[in-house]
């Protein structure tokens, strides 16, 4: 399915159940998307890190809605406890079969987003492992000097601001050299379809959900 | 209206991916404070308690930019990449982050984007805890609690959003206006 289909897909179903409790409806559109997973080849380990991550939080809600809210309503517990597990396995269905790169061309192509944001975010996105480096060597670079710069010191977020400031203008530069302007119109190296299987596919996917949802 | 342009992205971009480590840093706060409010009937407070945390990218690039929707693709995109890095909360990141988001542009644009200072950061704090509040109200079942406990939960969000995205913030920005590194206009 096409990225940006997809991304839209789940963002509306995520928030009609973030305001419809229905336990039933997450439990099917838990299936559906285990079920799309296995078929993009969900590995056993990624399986086991979406039944995991979320597991602390959802016991939580469910604890404080069943044991400690006025009413002890279970239905309603077991409802949150598993909006959360749609939240996460419908994220995964976009996360693990869509890499970022392929979005943010999705979203320029198909739905005409602005090229300066997706080449200023993609840009960016690169620098990420350098960035995570250099927030490390800032953190060493304090302590040899004796001071410690903890998560909780403005101070390290003074100094990694200050790179990122630095390399904006940097890539910014390095782009305009490369012949980039932010409002010519750009050719396509790697088109990204939008087919009529697509649309068919999500609007179909659409329909059946709201039955399920409000009817269930 | 002043349009936000490539080296903006890029810098807010690189503003987002700084706190997306600090965001995938604080789940684990976010986890033992679970652990430990859990058997007393507080666990969904700890979301409350680092609120704050999660909603400092947006007043930062707001402050740094000062133009609009600065203040909004400053923490959406750090959601985003918080979603692609590590996916702890899946898709209701990205729609957190959209709620943050435009909590925090919604203080900025209360002042009509003329005025940067310590108040403008308490308005942002105040309208995205009011927006994320309403949200999670219905989404984590805040609705269901006695009545008590909605304004406890709620005054919580708030004292950590003030101690977070506005006075923390604001000391990151200090020393930023000190370097200069801030147009002051």
């Amino acid at each position: 399915m096409n990225p940006s289909l997809k991304l839209i897909l789940i963002l509306i179903i995520s928030l009609e159940i973030s305001f419809k409790p229905n336990l039933w409806a997450n439990l099917i559109l838990i299936g559906g998307a285990l079920i799309y997973l296995i078929f993009h080849h969900l590995s056993w380990r990624e399986f086991l890190l979406i039944l995991f991550f979320p597991l602390l939080g959802a016991i939580a809600i469910f604890s404080a809605l069943y044991f400690f809210a006025p009413d002890h309503n279970l239905i309603y517990a077991w409802t949150l406890f598993t909006r959360l597990y749609v939240f996460v396995f419908l994220g995964a269905c976009l996360t693990l079969t869509t890499t970022a790169g392929k979005l943010a061309r999705s979203l320029e192509q198909n739905l005409h987003l602005p090229s300066k944001f997706t080449y200023g975010c993609l840009a960016a996105l690169n620098l990420l492992p350098k960035m995570k480096a250099e927030v490390i060597r800032i953190h060493y670079a304090a302590q040899m000097r004796g001071t410690s710069l903890s998560f909780w010191s403005p101070r390290l977020y003074f100094k990694a601001t200050l790179v990122a400031l630095a390399w904006a203008e940097n890539i910014n530069q390095g782009m305009l050299a490369h012949g980039y302007r932010e409002n010519a119109s750009r050719s396509i190296i790697k088109p990204i379809l939008l087919t009529k299987k697509d649309w068919l596919l999500f609007l179909g996917v659409l329909i059946l959900v709201q039955p399920i949802l409000f009817i269930l | 209206m002043k349009t936000i342009h490539l080296q903006e992205i890029i810098l807010i971009t690189l503003i987002g991916i700084i706190f997306g480590f600090i965001y995938i840093a604080s789940d684990t706060i976010y986890n033992i404070l679970t652990l430990v409010l859990t058997p007393i009937g507080y666990g969904p407070l700890a979301n409350d308690l680092t609120m704050g945390i999660w909603c400092m990218a947006g007043p930062l690039a707001g402050f740094l930019i000062k133009k609009p929707g600065a203040a909004f693709l400053g923490e959406f995109l750090s959601s985003c990449i918080e979603t692609f890095i590590m996916a702890e909360w899946g898709i209701a990141n990205l729609i957190s982050g959209f709620m943050q988001g435009i909590g925090n542009e919604l203080g900025f644009a209360l002042t009509g984007y003329r005025y940067y200072n310590t108040f403008t950061l308490f308005l942002s704090a105040t309208t995205t805890a009011i927006v994320t509040y309403l949200y999670d109200f219905f989404k984590n079942g805040y609705n269901y609690f006695s009545t008590f406990n909605i304004w406890f939960y709620f005054l919580t969000r708030w004292s950590s959003m003030v101690l977070f995205s506005c006075l923390f913030v604001k000391l990151i920005i200090n020393l930023l206006e000190k370097a200069h590194v801030i147009n002051q206009d």
